[in-house]
């Protein structure tokens, strides 16, 4: 990917960011508030509705993604290293409710917790590696 | 990694923000630079010094031979 300035590798995240986290809002509130005035609806709707949802999340990620890439150095390696932190914790977590699950000590956990879970941890361990006191 | 691009900063009248746009990197990047908490890519330390007609060995000092004196 382009190694652009930091300004502009910065700019073009917003461009991207801002419009597909409005359009997300917009889909969620929207198909809710529809499916609320449905009595019966079809599967295909609420299909096309989480679908419709997922899709601009999934932009944004990539967004993010190119962003890291493209952003000065200093920022690729603290955001590299976040998730690194990020991915052990959430794995690990994915792991440790599995097994709970499988052995029946609690109950189904919902998937779509680990999505908030990993964002939560890479926001919690960016400011440790931003902070590293010098050697 | 020790350095003194803080001093020829100010020999400038530069704040980290102008450095910082002068290179393209962040004012965090330079920051952390300059407190020695990240050490630049080869590339970087390049820009750096051709921004401040140095050589690299004039503006960064990896301490390696301090650390030979003492041994």
């Amino acid at each position: 990917m382009t190694q652009l300035t930091f300004r502009s590798a910065t700019k073009r995240y917003w461009r991207i960011l801002t419009p597909f986290m409005l359009i997300f809002l917009v889909i969620m509130i929207g198909g809710s508030g529809y499916l609320a005035t449905q009595e019966v609806e079809p599967v295909w709707t609420r299909a096309m509705i989480a679908i419709g949802c997922a899709i601009p999340v999934a932009v944004c990620m990539f967004a993010l993604i190119r962003y890291v890439f493209e952003t000065d150095e200093y920022y690729r390696m603290v955001y590299f290293k976040s998730i690194a932190i990020s991915s052990g914790v959430t794995v690990t977590a994915i792991f440790l409710f599995g097994f709970l699950q499988m052995f029946r000590v609690i109950d189904r956990v919902e998937v779509f917790l680990f999505g908030p879970a990993f964002f939560s941890a890479q926001a919690l361990a960016i400011p440790l590696f931003a902070r590293r006191p010098p050697k | 990694m020790k350095n003194t691009i803080k001093a020829l900063r100010a020999e400038r009248g530069w704040s980290q923000a102008a450095l910082a746009d002068h290179l393209g990197v962040s004012r965090q990047s330079v920051n952390a630079i300059e407190t020695g908490k990240y050490d630049p890519s080869l590339p970087l330390a390049f820009a750096i010094a051709r921004l401040f007609s140095k050589s690299i060995e004039e503006i960064f000092d990896d301490e390696t031979e301090a650390k030979l004196a003492a041994e």
